[in-house]
């Protein structure tokens, strides 16, 4: 495997003509770069992200909007499990710290430390999902379906959506680990397509202390 | 959390690549003592001594701890702190029309369309079911949008009580007698403010769900749709505090809400 990096390394570099000038924040000039001499795939995440800020907000305004005003039971009250919850959101918040060491293992070029943290960030956000599911279908059981009440549905689309987030980062990121194990990407590129994963993972976690700090622990207050 | 770059710059060689190993870290151990913080709610309400004196000050907390852990993610874990301009723009600009955007919305709706505003969320029977404590001013004035959606509103609420007193009615007198009161040996007053299975929704749906007391209390799961114990329990909780007359002794701990 190792050959095969130094290959990959060889190849990225004859083609690297600025590398020595950009250290700025260690985006290697190989990375297709716009012309605000920026990385485009960064560009284009922060862009993707401000949507989502829009995206999410308007399923949390939603949320509260219909808030207390639901016909029928269960109500957040009574379905909540504030112990379960925040042991999810406790990994999920790890998974944060674990994806920011990935990105910062690969700036310094450390492939397999990268991958590792990648592997684990990727096992504590599937645990999180695997969390999700089980809180779904307990309530579920509880007579909480889609459609019972303005809660359920405001509810189950909000954190499905964000639940829907978290699985497709999971998948990202293993994907992104596995191919950082085969070699099989442009090692000059591996640092910026890790942070680009990174920003996406750490607004998914963001997203989350949102929620769980207005949706369940204000909750309790009432 | 600003002392991360000084923290590297310090401790780590200069380079062209420099490690934040140590800050980020030092961020992680930080958010998880927010995160302990915010967590010990729940249970320091079983402890009324502490929880009273502190109460008016969790809400507002709760939100400085949310948007603080929220910045600190951004800036650090996210690097936006001291990045380029364009992904700040980028990234800030909707985060701000979203955070203005949507509770403006709320709360035009609110003025605007009354059904959904304060005195028509919560009806005669919401209040006596205990889902929705009695609105503060002037109760159920004049509607101000959608008379119809108003009575379509009520209507629904009062078909899923109905509901809820039939079945009641037909699965639940003969050990609970007719208004609740408890009938000796055989069912619980549910009429007193004594809940020896708990009181809340999740509480109540259990028990008519999985049954309790040996069997004695079946597990209505069995016979009854999801929708049929939701509105039974609906009724249920409607009838606490109502002292029918003639009702079993309290077993149980005394509920005070």
């Amino acid at each position: 495997m190792s050959a095969e990096l130094a290959h990959a390394d060889d190849v990225a570099l004859s083609h690297d003509a600025g590398h020595e000038s950009d250290h700025d924040h260690g985006h290697p000039a190989t990375v297709e770069n716009n012309f605000l001499g920026l990385p485009n795939i960064k560009l284009a995440m922060w862009a993707f992200l401000g949507s989502e800020c829009m995206f999410f907000g308007s399923l949390i305004g939603t949320y509260f909007f219909y808030h207390g005003k639901s016909l029928a039971g269960p109500l957040p009250q009574d379905v909540f499990s504030i112990g379960i919850t925040s042991i999810s959101t406790f990994l999920l918040l790890m998974s944060s710290l674990t994806m920011a060491l990935a990105v910062d293992a690969m700036k310094l070029g450390n492939k397999n430390s990268a991958r590792n943290f990648l592997l684990v960030t990727a096992l504590l956000g599937a645990t999180f999902v695997g969390f999700q599911v089980y809180e779904f279908s307990h309530f579920v059981h509880m007579g909480l379906g889609l459609s019972t009440s303005l809660f359920s549905s405001t509810f189950y689309v909000m954190t499905g959506f964000h639940g829907g987030h978290v699985t497709i980062g999971v998948i990202w990121l293993t994907m992104l680990a596995l191919l950082i194990h085969q070699g099989k990407l442009n090692t000059q590129r591996l640092p910026v397509s890790v942070e680009v994963a990174g920003l996406y993972w750490h607004f998914v976690d963001i997203v989350w202390i949102v929620i769980f700090t207005f949706v369940y622990l204000l909750e309790f207050i009432q | 959390m600003s002392q991360g770059h000084d923290a590297h710059a310090t401790s780590h060689e200069a380079g062209a690549v420099h490690s934040h190993r140590g800050a980020y870290i030092r961020l992680g151990v930080i958010l998880t003592i927010v995160t302990a913080i915010e967590l010990a709610l729940p249970f320091l309400k079983d402890y009324p001594e502490i929880w009273n004196p502190i109460k008016p000050v969790w809400a507002p907390l709760l939100v400085v701890m949310s948007i603080a852990k929220f910045g600190a993610v951004v800036a650090e874990f996210m690097h936006l702190r001291g990045d380029r301009r364009v992904y700040q723009f980028l990234f800030m600009s909707p985060l701000l029309l979203a955070v203005v955007l949507f509770p403006a919305v709320g709360a035009l709706s609110v003025v605007t369309f009354r059904p959904f505003g304060e005195g028509y969320a919560s009806t005669a029977i919401d209040v006596r079911s205990g889902y929705v404590a009695p609105t503060k001013g002037p109760a159920l004035e004049a509607p101000l949008a959608d008379e119809k959606f108003v009575l379509a509103f009520n209507e629904a609420k009062g078909k899923n009580f109905e509901a809820g007193k039939k079945i009641f009615g037909e699965k639940c007198v003969s050990c609970h007698g007719k208004a609740g009161e408890g009938v000796a040996n055989l069912g619980f007053n549910l009429t007193d403010n004594c809940y020896k299975y708990g009181s809340t929704f999740k509480d109540l749906y259990l028990t008519v769900a999985k049954g309790q007391n040996g069997g004695k209390m079946p597990a209505w799961s069995a016979s009854m749709k999801g929708e049929e114990m939701r509105q039974v329990v609906y009724y249920i909780k409607s009838l606490k505090g109502s002292n029918a007359a003639g009702g079993q002794p309290c077993v149980g701990d005394q509920v005070a809400d």
